[in-house]
């Protein structure tokens, strides 16, 4: 069934499969380039566009990681959350700056792992166990803030990360550059990335083969909460402050660039490249859509409607809608 | 006669899996139907049931010629069919599960949960079963499951009930609570097809047997004019393996399992041996725990008891992992399920087992693993427009290919080999023998699983019989013929 389809297959259709996701980001910005060339058009506007997908291209690259073991983590909101509480909290207290961020990173690690282990070892449904995650970092936020914005006595020195520029280019801009390429290689080009890939094409083979399945699932799970962790610490550096809800409104936008980001794959797989794009593709169009002041239950509606049509095409790309 | 069947055949892409079957049930009657492994019996009772539609030959049911099209219909003549694997719903209870597939009784725009009770209570008591039906079938027990399935059978006037191997994962004392059952059902005329590998059951239940042997009808006869010698001989060929060279000289023991007991129980007492240079046949009937015997070894299937010693050396910790790293792998039955990755490509499947061995400081050597990848896959002479090429694309049996490219690149001392030639064309299946009586030739152990006597007595240097869920006598492959095997199988532990 897979082979008639590719041989009745017309050229733009093959074209559209394999470069599909880039023709709709380039088709977007040219759109947006006619409408409005003198605001959106700009290099300045581009340098911003980078800086303001930085923070969910960095959690979005997370989320790849677990879902190419075909899991999900649905508490990369709250993660990334407590994330900005935590290093805003030691900040606060006084201690030195590199603790701050080191210290919530391990945290996440341990985090993420409890998350994978209990998915591993329990076979239950990530979806359900990382809700539950959720739920449970949320009370934690609670208790850590008092429900409360942390912003008095945070040093000026915590906002170095998320506000330097270098030259025209902000820092955020170019942590996101060196996550994606590290990502993109690991997932592409070590052990590590043809393992998982492995386990999320079928679990059952890869343990067969020799792979250890829970300890892979572990390691993904807790990368994923260190992306989501360092994404929430970047979002208080930024703005210089920590809000409990800071990271939630991350979670669906980060699994909408990843869904995306499968389109952009031959096998219709979660990859770190496509992951870049689908980011890209929405920060367009959310920076397109404000510059023409449409108003934001507008742009809902459109990214939702963007999320469903990617998840159809990413079906239909794997070539296994059953 | 209650049902006849005339010159009834079904081909699949061309091949016979039924042949002109001249099949008769009388009215009232028990009757057994036996044959090994692929000798037609599934493909008879899917045609009865209306699973498989007839193109050649006749039914006649009541000395009537039917169609039957659809399982409903098979239904609405009186046929039913109780199956090996369950088809229960966990989660709904006793009432419920007799009603599957059955209209539900209504009172107005309600369901009479009443009338229901009722009606299933009734046939529950004339067929003198006692199982309380407001439990759900997930907490019922597994003969409790088959007196279920049998209520739900006789909800509408069933004539023809069609037990297909109904005691396979029974006890022998369970098993007699479902014979009392059958003797009711007779008391009340209604027919039963009894199939089942198990000689003593055929014997004790039935009034006529009926014997197939690849996809024919052998023969039909009252159940007390023969004996169990004489039809297990009908259901086997007189072929042999003889005139193909076995090795009878053995080296080293290289894989030692001893009272291998699975946790799901499948498997209760499983010991085997193989040494160098030997190719250890499995044979064993649907259901006797051959593949779980295997998997359990190989550190897959969670096991209760036993251990395993791979050249001398025992297994600490089980797990496909330690299995490969000492040099033993598994070759799946289920390929799809657990031996490839259909979403990969060639390239990485062949890689699977062997990802660590390229790969150093986060970096993989991709050239080595290139040259290596199209080594294995000239070797086996793999079929493909590229190793880039999804797997899924692939003939089964190059995708069988895949799987031993994949073995291979761990350089195994141990084969454990289930049903390796399961869905491959025949070009395949003796390359696939040769490459195995290679890698014994060279010193390695290959235990070769296959339901196929023939394919067994081809390959094997000796054969070790499972039977419920126990490994039995050893044998050489030598004179051997397969009803001698089979015989071996039908003997009551």
């Amino acid at each position: 069934m897979d082979k008639s389809k590719k041989n009745t297959g017309t050229n733009i259709k093959q074209i559209l499969h394999a470069y599909g996701t880039i023709i709709a980001l380039i088709a977007v910005i040219l759109l947006f380039s006619i409408i409005s060339p003198g605001s959106f058009f700009t290099l300045t506007n581009f340098i911003n566009i980078t800086r303001q997908i930085s923070l969910l291209v960095m959690i979005s690259i997370g989320a790849t990681m677990v879902m190419s073991i075909n899991e999900f983590d649905l508490s990369v909101g709250s993660m990334a959350s407590l994330g900005g509480i935590m290093a805003a909290l030691l900040a606060v207290n006084g201690m030195p700056m590199i603790l701050c961020f080191l210290i919530p990173i391990v945290i996440s690690f341990v985090i993420g792992w409890i998350n994978g282990w209990i998915v591993a070892k329990f076979r239950v449904l990530s979806f359900i166990t990382t809700l539950g995650m959720s739920t449970v970092l949320s009370g934690v936020i609670y208790r850590l803030s008092g429900g409360a914005t942390i912003f008095e006595n945070i040093p000026k020195s915590f906002s170095w990360l998320g506000t330097t520029r270098l030259g025209r280019i902000p820092l955020l801009s170019i942590l996101m550059i060196v996550a994606v390429v590290i990502f993109w290689y690991l997932m592409r080009h070590t052990a590590l990335g043809r393992k998982l890939y492995a386990i999320g094409g079928n679990e059952e083979t890869a343990k067969i083969s020799g792979i250890n399945v829970k300890k892979y699932k572990n390691i993904a799970f807790a990368i994923c909460a260190v992306m989501a962790c360092i994404t929430g610490m970047l979002i208080a550096s930024r703005v210089g402050s920590a809000n409990t809800t800071a990271g939630d409104g991350y979670f669906l936008q980060s699994y909408a660039a990843v869904f995306i980001g499968c389109t952009a794959s031959r096998k219709g797989v979660p990859n770190v490249a496509g992951t870049l794009i689908g980011a890209a593709i929405l920060g367009v169009l959310a920076n397109g859509l404000t510059m023409l002041q449409i108003p934001t239950y507008m742009q809902d509606i459109i990214t939702g409607g963007i999320i469903i049509f990617a998840v159809i095409a990413q079906k239909l790309g794997r070539g296994d809608s059953k | 006669m209650l049902l006849r069947t005339e010159k009834l055949s079904k081909q699949f892409s061309g091949i016979y899996a039924l042949k002109d079957i001249n099949f008769q049930i009388a009215a009232g009657e028990i009757h057994g139907l036996v044959g090994e492994n692929g000798a037609g019996k599934s493909t008879l009772i899917k045609m009865l049931t209306g699973v498989y539609q007839t193109e050649e030959g006749d039914i006649y049911w009541e000395d009537k010629k039917v169609k039957i099209m659809n399982p409903s219909q098979s239904r609405n003549l009186g046929i039913n069919v109780v199956h090996q694997d369950r088809t229960l719903i966990p989660t709904f209870d006793g009432v419920e599960n007799a009603y599957l597939g059955r209209e539900y009784p209504h009172r107005g725009i309600q369901v009479s949960w009443k009338e229901m009770r009722q009606r299933v209570e009734k046939v529950r008591d004339q067929l003198g079963i006692d199982i309380d039906l407001s439990r759900l079938a997930s907490e019922l027990s597994p003969p409790q499951k088959t007196c279920l399935e049998i209520i739900r059978a006789m909800m509408n006037d069933c004539k023809l009930l069609i037990l297909d191997e109904p005691t396979a994962s029974l006890t022998d004392k369970e098993s007699e609570i479902l014979f009392d059952i059958i003797g009711k059902l007779k008391e009340r005329g209604t027919s039963v097809l009894y199939v089942s590998h198990r000689m003593d059951e055929i014997f004790r239940l039935t009034d006529r047997v009926t014997v197939f042997k690849n996809g024919s009808m052998v023969s039909c006869m009252r159940t007390e004019d023969v004996n169990r010698n004489e039809l297990v001989s009908m259901m086997a060929d007189e072929w042999s393996g003889e005139g193909i060279k076995h090795n009878t000289s053995f080296g080293n023991v290289l894989l030692e399992a001893k009272n291998i007991q699975t946790q799901d129980g499948i498997m209760k007492n499983g010991t085997i041996q193989a040494h160098e240079r030997e190719i250890l046949g499995v044979f064993g009937l649907g259901g006797s725990g051959r593949t779980e015997l295997l998997e359990a070894i190989y550190g897959y299937r969670p096991m209760k008891s036993g251990t395993v010693e791979i050249a001398g050396e025992k297994q600490e910790k089980l797990s496909p992992a330690n299995s490969i790293k000492k040099g033993m792998i598994l070759i799946s039955e289920d390929r799809r399920g657990k031996a490839i990755i259909e979403g990969l490509s060639v390239k990485e499947n062949i890689l699977l087992s062997s990802i660590d061995a390229y790969s150093k400081y986060f970096h993989i050597d991709e050239k080595k693993e290139k040259a290596d990848v199209q080594d294995k896959s000239n070797a086996l002479n793999i079929k493909m427009t590229g190793m880039n090429q999804r797997v899924l694309e692939l003939s089964g049996g190059n995708q069988q290919k895949v799987v031993f490219a994949r073995a291979l690149m761990t350089d195994p001392k141990v084969f454990l080999c289930d049903e390796p030639t399961q869905a491959v064309d025949i070009m395949t299946r003796s390359e696939i023998h040769k490459l195995l009586r290679k890698k014994a030739d060279e010193g390695n152990a290959v235990v070769y699983v296959s339901s196929d006597i023939k394919e067994i007595l081809e390959v094997a240097d000796t054969i070790q019989i499972v039977a419920q869920g126990e490994t039995r006598n050893k044998l050489k492959n030598e004179n051997l013929t397969a009803k001698e095997v089979l015989s071996y199988c039908y003997e009551d532990a």
